[in-house]
């Protein structure tokens, strides 16, 4: 096999990769479902730089890792945002690749939790876009009461027991919201999502969209608002 | 006028993105004002609303099956940003090439941006690759590691001795009758990933087709390289052969039969003609001319045929 084998020495202290690692140990895991930001963020923090320098060296291993940290808020944003598990995947699946492919461009300018929620975020923006252009080029059927028939891919209510007219009528309301939302441009859905479903701060939202937060917020209020006067009925 | 400023905040106060000060204060003044404090109300009303489309938790089962499609398909990708930063995954690269044996003690990559760039000296009289002495002795850089073969750390001290392996760009000069040069050429033909190269060592590959090694590798070129610049090169060399070789002549026929190429095909044909009363080969023509999808291909097999004599 190769050529040359050489030795290298150098010296282990308290500042060393391994020391840092031992202290994360030391702090827990985080299996429990998270808002927005991870529990022991800061901690993990210090977890996420050596794993996506490692990954960055073509460690695939480390970045199976990195992914099995955020994979979940990803999959819960995309299933919630497309309303379909199928979609999800597929964003999923290509967030993920993406990051692999341009994780040796990753150059710590910002967290790397907000470089994969901007990955996935363009992603979910391009969903939304495609999305509209269909719906503007697809017939619509509407039922008697003028309102658009919306064959809605269920996202599985856990919550579904015994009393049907209930569900019926939680279902109902779920279509009404989901119909209220696409009335939204894809940025103004994408911050509300964020913000009110995902519970990230309006700074993070920002960075995320490449954007201020002065900005986030004006969209978020134009959301809202429109939001409001698409539901104005519901009690 | 406070009402005002309340109203517009009170969004951002349901959203906890007030600053501390600006909270205390709409707080204050939500304890004095019903009308304010009815529109909170009639926010967290709203919101309330909003959440008939809840948020799910991804089931164990979707969440397994995302990864596990992940995973398939990060076996076939490569990492970006890789070759800029030349750092090296060893067990990938070396799965894409397939080793000769003879070659296993050195590995060269002509063509090979990155490494060491350390030239060897070669010695003249001497076929053993294992002679091969070097001039420096280069400084390791990250660049060129492949793998880091151990790692101990020296008892009760803070020493750690690390050894590892680097690949290094070196250089053959000589010949093409020195074997040396021609196992390095052999070994370019069936592995190099850039075309250009495979090229220009099967083109020196024909000068010396007299060397049943190199004939293989020349029939495998055709057979196999996935360029058809490279297969044409290969014809060109084969073609004294053709008489001679059987396994030379099987090969052009399966060239003219199957390869995807059309110059190919028409080339390979061509170089038949010297044996076309040979019975496989007729067998061929006969099928090309009657059956062939290509009407050039088809036209060209029954001209040969008809500059046969016939038998029987």
């Amino acid at each position: 096999m190769p050529a040359d084998a050489w030795s290298l020495t150098f010296t282990v202290g308290k500042d060393s990769p391994q020391g840092a690692r031992r202290d994360e140990e030391a702090g827990g895991t985080q299996d429990h479902p998270s808002w927005g930001l991870m529990a022991g963020h800061s901690l993990g923090r210090i977890d996420d730089t050596l794993l996506v320098r490692e990954a960055q060296r073509g460690n695939r291993a480390a970045f199976e890792e990195l992914v099995r940290q955020y994979d979940q808020a990803v999959l819960r944003l995309a299933i919630h945002l497309t309303g379909s598990e199928h979609e999800a995947q597929d964003i999923y699946q290509d967030a993920f690749l993406k990051a692999y492919k341009s994780v040796g461009n990753f150059r710590f300018e910002c967290s790397f939790y907000t470089w994969i929620y901007r990955i996935v975020t363009n992603l979910c923006l391009d969903h939304l876009r495609k999305k509209q252009v269909r719906k503007e080029e697809a017939p619509i059927a509407t039922d008697p009461d003028g309102e658009a028939y919306d064959v809605l891919e269920q996202v599985a209510d856990g919550r579904a027991g015994a009393n049907p007219e209930r569900d019926l009528m939680r279902r109902e309301l779920a279509g009404r919201i989901s119909r209220a939302l696409e009335k939204l441009t894809p940025r103004e859905r994408m911050v509300f999502e964020l913000k009110h479903y995902h519970g990230l701060k309006l700074r993070t939202v920002g960075e995320v969209l490449h954007t201020t937060e002065e900005t986030a917020k004006n969209t978020l209020f134009r959301a809202n608002q429109k939001l409001r006067s698409a539901l104005a009925d519901m009690r | 006028m406070k009402c005002e400023w309340v109203k517009d905040n009170v969004l951002l106060y349901v959203y906890n993105e007030l600053p501390d000060d600006a909270r205390y204060e709409l707080e204050q003044h939500l304890a004095r004002c019903p009308g304010c404090t009815a529109e909170l109300k009639a926010t967290r009303k709203f919101h309330a609303v909003l959440s008939e489309l809840p948020v799910e938790e991804p089931s164990p089962n979707l969440l397994t099956a995302s990864r596990m499609r992940l995973e398939e398909a990060l076996e076939t990708t490569q990492p970006g940003g890789f070759w800029r930063r030349l750092a090296f995954d060893p067990g990938a690269w070396l799965r894409q090439i397939q080793l000769a044996p003879a070659l296993a003690a050195v590995l060269v990559i002509l063509g090979f941006a990155g490494g060491i760039g350390t030239s060897y000296k070669l010695m003249s009289n001497s076929g053993n690759l294992e002679s091969l002495v070097p001039r420096t002795a280069p400084a390791p850089s990250e660049s060129s590691i492949t793998a880091i073969r151990s790692i101990s750390q020296v008892a009760g001290s803070n020493t750690v001795s690390i050894q590892y392996d680097t690949v290094s760009t070196q250089q053959a000069q000589g010949s093409l009758n020195d074997q040396r040069i021609q196992q390095l050429l052999l070994f370019a033909a069936r592995n190099n990933y850039n075309s250009g190269v495979r090229m220009d060592s099967v083109d020196l590959l024909t000068q010396h087709p007299n060397d049943t090694q190199v004939r293989e590798a020349l029939i495998w070129a055709l057979r196999y390289d996935s360029n058809p610049g490279v297969r044409l090169k290969a014809l060109d060399g084969l073609v004294a052969y053709v008489k001679s070789d059987p396994r030379v002549r099987d090969a052009l026929l399966e060239a003219l039969m199957d390869d995807s190429n059309l110059g190919v095909r028409a080339e390979a044909l061509h170089l038949l003609e010297p044996v076309r009363a040979d019975s496989s080969v007729r067998a061929v023509l006969v099928k090309l001319a009657e059956n062939d999808e290509n009407a050039y291909i088809k036209s060209q097999a029954r001209s040969v045929l008809a500059q046969l004599p016939e038998f029987d």
